[in-house]
């Protein structure tokens, strides 16, 4: 059958909806808040060992020998495994493009410091530890190299001697006349930038259990991963079984944000399950472990980008150039955080023609691995904070710039250069909102007189688009050939009219069983507490992907919906022949499956499920007795990449738009948030309290990457931040309290109409505060153009711009 | 050498003893010996706060400590909290409030909230800003979490009020 579903809350078949769009209570917390939910580390098996890891104090040498015999003869040893293992039973992570990926266990040489070059699993994690000590490695020490620019020369250390260099890709993409757009411009901005590498940092690392079973040929990985349909995948692949023997069973995790994909720990563990004769064997990685080795470093950068401009501020052309720094491999989809950027390469912007010129290098640094925003928060800064350098030139207010240049209202649905169609928005009412709410006028005046007191106060404006509801197809362009993202649900209805969804996908603390909960709830009109979640693992769910990508509040109300409209179907096919009349005269509200136009002639959807399970005398010929239904929604219309890179990816477009006051005091270099107000608008507003906890979580993370997270490498590949006391996350005393207003322009073309909602303040959170802290430095004429922005960093631009006046 | 020893602790009331090689740390004795499983490991070297827990009445980081320091105290953990089928009201406050997502630092939170009311009452904002700045969480950006503490505080004052009238 073709499924309708409905694109507002007005089409739900319930008169008055009491929990979907409405703030109430998670179902995930009473478990959480009592300490009882299992995460990875608090699930014991029979006969579980504990793993522990070697890893590489050197950044680039080849292995000499291995020598493991001490470390198996300690008591408690049961297995022992190193790169020969690894060459032996697995393949390379499936990743990364061809040709650049790694073996789990480093196989002949070491690319970076950290990297695994051997494993134990001993009955305890201490004994394991102890056993580490006693493998002794010679290694071979080669040139190191940590500079991108320099990686990129002819002559530069080969960190894949097979490719000749140490690029992988180089490629622009052109949308458009944009030579002509250049030539003809008034001005050219034209801009430099570096974002360091910084990364996830869930407050749970990660962590797995791995058994493989070689009389069954299996694998079963029960691990705190995020997409679990895809790691089985990718599991299957790498350890050459076939897809159906492997199991993952995703359990709840401490939070993801994207750094959760680290896959050399379960395959390390099911090596050492494999020679341990099938035991299950646990690894869950240490903090310095996540920091130095784990999926928790993004987005190395170094940008160019240029605008072309008239004379009274309209942006005629974007020119982009990115050196990406992958880091050793691109196991970790490194690339595709370069390729993302093409969903909203022009942000809320009505640029008409842009290009992209990227590169992209591998280094002796850990692989870069996703983060939350998946690589455009610095394409967003560079673009934003340009705007600001252009809008200074021209003499208009930051605002103008950007009002001038909106994509209107009337235009969508919007494709934009880089191929991406926008769904809806309203980006000059975004602005207007949040210059309202800040009172923008007075700040600007309040900044005026701090600057008379000697005081640096910076504004900054900054609007985003925040890609929603990904799908793979664009990313075949940077060599990773994903798979389709439908997410799936089976709804059932049990003999007492109970109600359970199943699914595949594990809590990770964006609320999303509660948003299923709601949805369902409304649905049946029944109260949230009948809705019972269930959790499925990889080989029990439907066709799923789970959380990435802004996709899955989107992705799961359509696919409860679609399943519910399904099962209300036979449901009402029964309900006709219990009535005796056709089925054409049912309808299903409230509840009820009712007679059009005869509101007593009715039965509750139980009563129908329940004759459904026990009455075969009553069913229609050929109705099989199951009151159940599975759907797999998604996101429909998307396109194959053209020659260009050019596709309908991402479903949504959501828009947010930040004011921020920031003072920075010039003798230290310290930045302080001293207000933050935001107007966000990711159409309908499922649970609105989970949007704003997206919201302010993105913010803090936003912190972080503007003025304190930094992954620092010597210039001999040794990472100096390797503890929670070096790499700072941000606390209560960094994170602004921040005012916040929705604006709803729902999506025409989702379920409800919900956009993607969990990654828009790192969008545009960064760019907010070094466009705040450029605006408070601009009377010393210094451009902050590297984040973070740490007191160091800025004290010393402070230094250098009072010598250069003192000359 | 012998590097075992055998040591007793009361934890949310219930006594436990077991003999443990004597560089178990407090939390691993917890979590694998006690079972309790509720505190949560985030970095292991004492920043972020996950695995903060009441020893002796003080709020301390059982991820740095040994468990053969805590032999014979007390210790409360976040199973303590709530030992029935009600929430504690800081637990409740949490809730309402949506100061968790993940929940995987929440049970350290409360726990150093905990504390905090149990010594003083009626805090300051800075009081629990104080506090709140000894716990990292990477999820709520803290806004929800200082108002959970907010309302925690008024519900257990009202209660404490209602008990004292009554």
């Amino acid at each position: 059958m073709s499924v309708k579903i409905p694109t507002s809350i007005d089409q739900l078949p319930n008169s008055n909806p009491r929990f979907i769009g409405q703030e109430v209570n998670r179902v995930e917390d009473p478990s959480l808040l009592t300490g009882r939910t299992q995460f990875i580390d608090d699930l014991v098996l029979p006969g579980m060992l504990h793993c522990a890891i070697l890893r590489s104090p050197h950044p680039h040498a080849k292995i000499v020998s291995i020598d493991t015999s001490e470390a198996e003869k300690l008591e408690g040893v049961l297995s022992v495994a190193t790169g020969k293992d690894a060459k032996e039973l697995t393949n390379p992570a499936p990743t990364a493009p061809e040709g650049w990926g790694a073996y789990c266990l480093a196989a002949d040489k070491v690319r970076f410091v950290g990297e695994p070059v051997a494993a134990i699993a001993a009955t305890s994690r201490y004994i394991a530890e102890d056993a580490l000590e006693l493998i002794e490695i010679e290694y071979e020490n080669l040139d190191v190299i940590v500079d991108a620019h320099k990686a990129a020369q002819d002559g530069s250390p080969l960190i894949f001697e097979e490719h000749g260099s140490n690029v992988m890709m180089q490629r622009v993409f052109t949308w458009g006349e944009v030579d002509q757009a250049f030539a003809d411009a008034d001005h050219v901005v034209t801009e430099k930038y570096r974002w360091n590498r910084l990364g996830a940092n869930p407050l749970e690392t990660y962590g797995c259990i791995s058994k493989w079973d070689l009389l069954e040929n299996s694998l079963t990985l029960w691990a705190s991963v995020q997409s679990q349909s895809h790691v089985a995948l990718g599991r299957a692949v790498v350890l050459g079984l076939p897809s159906n023997k492997v199991r993952v069973i995703s359990q709840p995790h401490g939070g993801s944000f994207g750094g959760k994909g680290g896959f050399r720990g379960p395959d390390i563990a099911a090596i050492l399950s494999r020679k341990a004769g099938g035991r299950p064997v646990k690894w869950i990685e240490d903090r310095m472990e996540y920091l130095g080795g784990g999926a928790g470093q993004s987005w190395d950068r170094h940008y160019e980008l240029s605008l072309a401009l008239t004379n009274d501020g309209e942006v005629t052309g974007l020119r982009v150039k990115l050196l990406d720094d992958l880091g050793a491999t691109a196991e970790a989809f490194g690339t595709v955080s370069a390729a993302k950027p093409l969903a909203a390469f022009v942000g809320c912007y009505a640029i008409p023609v842009a290009e992209y010129d990227l590169t992209m290098v591998v280094t002796n640094k850990l692989p870069g691995a996703p983060y939350r925003g998946m690589g455009p928060p610095p394409h967003n800064w560079a673009l934003e904070q340009t705007m600001d350098v252009a809008a200074r030139k021209l003499g208009l207010d930051p605002t103008e710039i950007r009002r001038k240049n909106f994509i209107q209202p009337s235009q969508f649905p919007y494709i934009i250069p880089s191929g991406n169609e926008y769904d809806s928005g309203e980006y000059e009412a975004a602005l207007d909102g949040v210059l309202e709410m800040s009172q923008y006028k007075a700040l600007r005046e309040e900044q005026a007189r701090a600057r008379q007191e000697g005081r640096y106060l910076g504004i900054g404006v900054v609007n985003t688009i925040e890609p929603g509801v990904f799908d793979w197809n664009a990313y075949a362009i940077v060599g990773v050939q994903g798979t389709g993202v439908p997410e799936g649900v089976t709804i059932a209805i049990d003999i007492m009219g109970k109600i359970t969804c199943k699914l595949g996908f594990s809590l990770e603390g964006q609320g999303q069983y509660t948003v299923v909960t709601q949805v369902l709830a409304d649905y049946f009109n029944v109260e949230m507490a009948d809705i019972e979640i269930v959790y499925q693992d990889t080989l029990s769910a439907p066709p799923h992907f789970g959380p990435g990508g802004s996709r899955l509040g989107v992705a799961i109300t359509g696919a409860s919906l679609g399943a519910a409209e399904m099962l209300v179907d036979k449901l009402c096919t029964v309900a006709a022949v219990l009535m005796q009349t056709e089925r054409e005269n049912i309808e299903f509200m409230d509840g009820f499956c009712r007679i059009k136009g005869m509101p007593d002639a009715k039965m509750h959807f139980a009563e129908v499920a329940g004759a459904i399970l026990a009455r075969s005398d009553l069913l229609p010929p050929g109705m099989d007795p199951s009151p159940q239904a599975t759907f797999a929604w998604t996101a429909a219309g998307r396109t194959q990449a053209d020659d260009q890179g050019r596709a309908k990816s991402y479903l949504t477009a959501a828009n947010a738009c930040h004011v921020v006051l920031v003072e920075v005091d010039i003798e230290t270099g310290h930045t302080e948030i001293l207000k933050y107000f935001i107007v966000d608008d990711c159409g309908t507003r499922l649970n609105p309290s989970n949007v704003e906890g997206m919201t302010q979580g993105g913010v803090a993370q936003g912190v972080g990457a503007a003025l304190l997270e930094e992954y620092v490498y010597d210039e001999g590949g040794q990472l100096l931040t390797s503890t929670f006391m070096d790499y700072l996350m941000p606390s209560v005393y960094e994170v602004p309290m921040t005012e916040k207003k929705a604006l709803v322009t729902p999506s025409p073309f989702t379920p409800l109409g919900a956009k993607g909602a969990g990654e828009g303040s790192m969008h545009t959170t960064p760019a907010a505060i070094m466009c705040a802290i450029n605006d408070a430095l601009s009377p010393l004429g210094i451009k902050a153009h590297e984040v973070p922005a740490a007191p160091n960093r800025i004290w010393s631009l402070i230094q250098q711009a009072r010598a250069g006046e003192s000359r | 050498m012998d590097t075992t020893r055998k040591i007793q602790m009361n934890v949310n009331g219930t006594s436990y003893s077991d003999e443990i090689d004597v560089r178990t740390t407090l939390v691993d004795f917890l979590r694998v010996n006690c079972g309790l499983t509720g505190t949560h490991v985030g970095c292991e070297h004492g920043v972020c706060g996950a695995c903060t827990i009441l020893w002796n009445g003080n709020a301390v980081r059982s991820c740095i400590m040994l468990a053969v320091q805590a032999d014979g105290s007390e210790i409360s953990t976040v199973e303590g909290l709530a030992p029935g089928s009600e929430l504690h009201p800081i637990q409740q406050a949490f809730m309402e409030e949506h100061g968790l997502q993940c929940g995987f630092c929440t049970p350290g939170f409360m726990m150093s909230i905990y504390e905090m009311i149990s010594r003083n009452p009626d805090p300051s904002d800075e009081e629990i800003k104080d506090v709140l700045g000894g716990q990292i969480c990477r999820c709520t950006g803290y806004q929800t979490i200082f108002k959970a503490v907010r309302s925690a505080i008024d519900k257990m004052a009202a209660a404490n009020k209602s008990a004292a009238q009554g």
